[in-house]
């Protein structure tokens, strides 16, 4: 069984200020398996992010079924973790205390909890930031603080929508080889949603790419390149990257008819 | 680190303080002295000195100062306790907060002042009607912060909380609340601010101890000296209210998350 299933999913929507419809996806039918890394790339607009937050159940879609381990998704629930594009950590929780937040909202009892802040504290490289506030971070270390919030909570999906878009891309490569390090050392269900084709590529066991608005799934483009492997420095030299990259970046050229947005 | 840089600035500011009270005691005195006018209509800062002097060896300084504070402090509480609930309750449902809008709107501008002529037809010349009319004052900027303040809270942190399952109780405690904090100690500052004007002119005009009494009071027997004492005992304890309470209350929350910059 998969372990999500996307059955003939559409979303509409009326724009407040236009007063249009707008169609931002258009029966989406797709599969992820236990312990797969999808990512879903497509042109800005093409509906990935109203994809990923009905996934989450922060947005109910208007026709179709989502099922994750096979049960109706009604609302947000914690069996589907999300690390959003913007910092989504409270300003007012210390480092460990947004990280331990999810297992407090669980009833964690105090003494595990610190031992397992202490391990995702430790798996995203935050050693002596425990006691900082997010104000006093960088933006990737902020969003360390989110991955880790939301891999302590122990999701059995976990959701990232545009995680990398806000932070320098020096850090950005960083945080690329660490979360391929995390999926590989915890084997979680990832669906990643991103615009940056070198990213999803790098990323993905599969590559989904969803054509322009309204979203359907154009492709779905298999990785063949195992995780030990995938480091920046070992993948710029990498045949199978460089031909998966072209393909994936065509297919989404395609979708925008253009130059603009198939970095 | 900047500890040093803070402490020279403070002194700094000390030393400019007491130039700029230094000289404008010694225009004042010298004004008091070089122009031909009676001596009530500007005494000279030893007059003041010596109402001071007076009033408090009379002990009626000391108990108008702790009536004044003592009404104003009891604002705060009720405002504290009421106010700041209250406003949060009407921040978290959208159709609650638009329908309060005007109305709290309505009754922030009309302030409390405005309402005494009424108030003293219905509460009477007395203590009561100073309590409604400060409390009304404080009352609403508090409500109406408080409200603006849980509706300034990203969305963001209330979506992330309810996908780590979070219920409605543990979003209002851990997001709403804390995330409204900023807004609640402008709001406080500013009714309390407000409120201590407001005291001041309800003492005066329905005149049962107080500062805002003692001023009024003393100028039918033309103490000059009385009046400007008064004056700037208010100003005086303000600041230090100001200082010594709601600064440190701010400092010890809202700046140490990054919330307000400073």
């Amino acid at each position: 069984m998969a372990k999500i299933a996307l059955q003939g999913l559409a979303h509409e929507y009326v724009n407040p200020f236009t007063r249009e419809r707008v169609r931002a996806l258009e029966d989406v039918t797709l599969e992820v398996d236990e312990g797969e890394f999808l990512t879903v790339v497509g042109p800005s607009g093409c509906g990935k992010t109203t994809l990923l937050n009905i996934l989450a159940g922060l947005l109910q879609p208007t026709r179709g079924t989502v099922l994750v381990d096979g049960r109706p998704v009604r609302g947000p629930g914690r069996d589907r973790g999300v690390v959003f594009q913007e910092f989504a950590i409270l300003p007012w929780r210390t480092v460990e205390r947004n990280i331990a937040h999810g297992l407090e909202i669980q009833g964690v009892p105090r003494a595990e909890r610190a031992a397992i802040v202490r391990r995702f504290v430790a798996l995203v490289g935050l050693e002596g930031f425990e006691r900082k506030y997010p104000h006093e971070l960088s933006g990737g270390m902020k969003q360390r603080v989110a991955v880790a919030r939301t891999l302590a909570a122990d999701p059995a999906v976990m959701l990232m929508d545009e995680p990398f878009a806000s932070v320098d891309a020096q850090t950005r490569i960083t945080l690329q080889e660490e979360l391929n390090a995390i999926a590989r050392a915890t084997r979680k269900t990832i669906l990643f949603v991103t615009h940056n084709v070198e990213e999803a590529v790098f990323l993905g066991d599969r590559c989904c790419v969803l054509s322009r608005r309204p979203g359907r799934v154009k492709a779905l483009v298999p990785v063949p390149i195992p995780r030990e492997r995938r480091t920046w420095r070992l993948l710029t030299a990498d045949p199978t990257f460089a031909a998966t990259r072209d393909l994936v970046l065509r297919l989404v050229r395609e979708e925008v008819g253009g130059e603009d947005g198939a970095r | 680190m900047s500890g040093g840089r803070a402490a020279t600035g403070r002194w700094e500011l000390a030393a400019a303080w007491a130039f700029v009270l230094g000289t404008g005691t010694a225009a004042w005195a010298l004004a008091a002295a070089a122009l031909p006018l009676p001596a009530y209509y500007l005494p000279p800062p030893t007059a003041v000195l010596g109402a001071l002097a007076e009033l408090v060896v009379k002990g009626i300084l000391p108990l108008y100062v702790a009536e004044s504070l003592r009404r104003i402090l009891l604002a705060a509480l009720v405002a504290l306790g009421v106010g700041v609930p209250l406003g949060l309750l009407l921040g978290m449902s959208r159709r609650l907060a638009d329908f309060a809008y005007p109305l709290l709107n309505f009754f922030q501008s009309v302030s409390g002042i405005a309402w005494l002529p009424l108030m003293l037809v219905w509460f009477g010349f007395g203590e009561r009607t100073i309590l409604v009319a400060v409390n009304y004052t404080v009352f609403f900027p508090v409500i109406f912060n408080a409200m603006l303040g849980v509706r300034s809270v990203p969305r963001l942190y209330v979506d992330a909380l309810r996908t780590l399952g979070a219920s409605r109780g543990r979003i209002v405690r851990d997001v709403l609340v804390p995330g409204a904090l900023p807004a609640i100690a402008t709001g406080m500052r500013l009714g309390l601010a407000y409120g201590w004007r407001a005291l001041i002119a309800a003492e005066m005009l329905v005149g049962a101890h107080g500062l805002g009494f003692m001023i009024f009071s003393a100028q039918a027997f033309h103490l000059t000296a009385r009046i400007m004492l008064g004056m700037g005992i208010i100003g005086l304890l303000w600041v230090v209210l100001d200082y010594v309470l709601l600064r440190p209350l701010e400092e010890a929350t809202i700046a140490r998350w990054g919330l307000v910059q400073r």
